[in-house]
């Protein structure tokens, strides 16, 4: 169409709403009337898909009726609005850029694509996996020309999937099992006891909701801050980059939704049934595949210390799940 | 308790506060910490505690 070429002309260019706007008015006269014979013929667009190839119409407006099109026809007929139209997303558009931009300047989007790239059966089977872990046998990740293999191809890759789903999933649950407990339970027993309630304890509103999602989120950065000086202190030159330590320490999200689930469904008593085995699943799953993700063989070999220095900060590591587990559910279920 | 991602900021703030603090002549040299006492020989063994010490020399060297 040929508001979307006078418009990918004027992006290319120099993208400025001026010479948009120069380039869009100077062209429009003389196309007026085929501009207008065409936008009757089809649904005009509202807002220009400016995203990537242009050989697809604008098709996600489907044409509401026949009035209807006539009058945002007439609308769009007027230059001023045509004018607005393409100065409007070509700001729009700017602004992609920039914030394309500033994000690749922080996380590198490649590295990213590698831990999204999973499918079902690479999901399903680290879901298994985590609940348990104890009759897989073989834990290294497999390269393949020293890259490592990405989740779909590799059962052990760790991924960003699951546990950013995991970690919705358990936001939403939070703020559902608030709402289901009893009135009596859920408010806090007036200066009973002196500690301190965490807020998720609460009854349910939003802002508990907000609360308790930036909570959880919080204690996965500190988690992952404690993670990364652990391997710095314990000099492991190895390729668990913080994104890597930011997928195992998503995983626990998992063991707190079954056990959150488990919780409300049969009562305290499952609740604490299915804490104790998803935290020894979990513990066994993550001191497996740290080790043997941890040493990189290099030509000196790693001297007997600090291979000392890498357990206890795996199986330190591996500790504090429990007590992170049962720290954000127990107000939940009780 | 609850924590919001601005009681992150703010500890986060005042460890590295605390860190930089840390004199480097009346203090460090003092419990043997300081930064000329510890980088050992050129071996591949760094050890923890003149990794602290590195850790610390270097977020006192990048907030000055």
């Amino acid at each position: 169409m040929i508001s979307i070429h006078i418009h990918a002309a004027a992006r290319r260019a120099s993208g400025s709403g001026s010479v948009a706007a120069m380039a869009y008015h100077s062209g429009y006269g003389a196309h007026g009337s085929k501009h207008r014979a065409r936008a009757a013929a089809e649904p005009p667009p509202l807002f220009d898909d400016t995203s990537g190839g242009y050989s697809s119409q604008p098709g996600g407006y489907p044409a509401p009726g026949a009035e209807v099109a006539f009058n945002v026809n007439h609308f769009l007929g007027d230059p001023m609005a045509n004018v607005a139209l393409a100065y409007g997303s070509s700001i729009a558009s700017q602004g992609k850029d920039m914030v394309h931009k500033e994000l690749h300047r922080f996380v590198s989007v490649n590295k990213l694509k590698y831990f999204f790239a999973v499918d079902t059966t690479y999901v399903a089977k680290k879901l298994g996996l985590l609940v348990f872990p104890y009759t897989h046998q073989s834990w290294e990740v497999q390269y393949s020309r020293d890259v490592p293999l990405p989740p779909r191809q590799d059962l052990n890759a760790p991924d960003l999937y699951i546990p950013t789903m995991a970690f919705i999933t358990y936001v939403l649950l939070a703020g559902m099992a608030l709402g289901i407990q009893k009135r009596g339970q859920s408010e806090p027993p007036p200066a009973a006891d002196g500690g301190e309630l965490p807020i998720c304890g609460r009854r349910f509103s939003p802002e508990v909701l907000g609360l308790c999602a930036s909570t959880a989120l919080v204690w996965v950065v500190m988690e992952v801050l404690a993670l990364l000086l652990g391997v710095y202190l314990a000099a492991a030159r190895s390729d668990l980059s913080t994104l890597h330590l930011l997928a195992y320490s998503g995983y626990k999200y998992v063991g707190m939704i079954l056990s959150v689930l488990t919780g409300l469904l049969f009562g305290s008593d499952g609740y604490y049934v299915a804490l104790a085995w998803t935290s020894s699943a979990l513990m066994y799953f993550i001191v497996r595949s740290l080790r043997t993700a941890a040493p990189v063989p290099d030509s000196l070999g790693g001297p007997a210390p600090r291979q000392h220095l890498q357990l206890y900060m795996t199986l330190g590591a591996a500790a504090f799940q429990p007590l992170i587990i049962y720290w954000l559910t127990s107000h939940l279920v009780r | 308790m609850a924590f919001t991602l601005y009681s992150l900021l703010q500890a986060a703030l005042l460890c590295v506060n605390a860190i930089a603090v840390l004199h480097e002549e009346r203090f460090l040299k003092n419990i043997g910490w300081g930064t000329d006492q510890g980088i050992g020989g050129f071996g591949e063994e760094p050890g923890i505690k003149s990794q602290l010490m590195n850790l610390i020399r270097s977020v006192r060297t990048v907030m000055r």
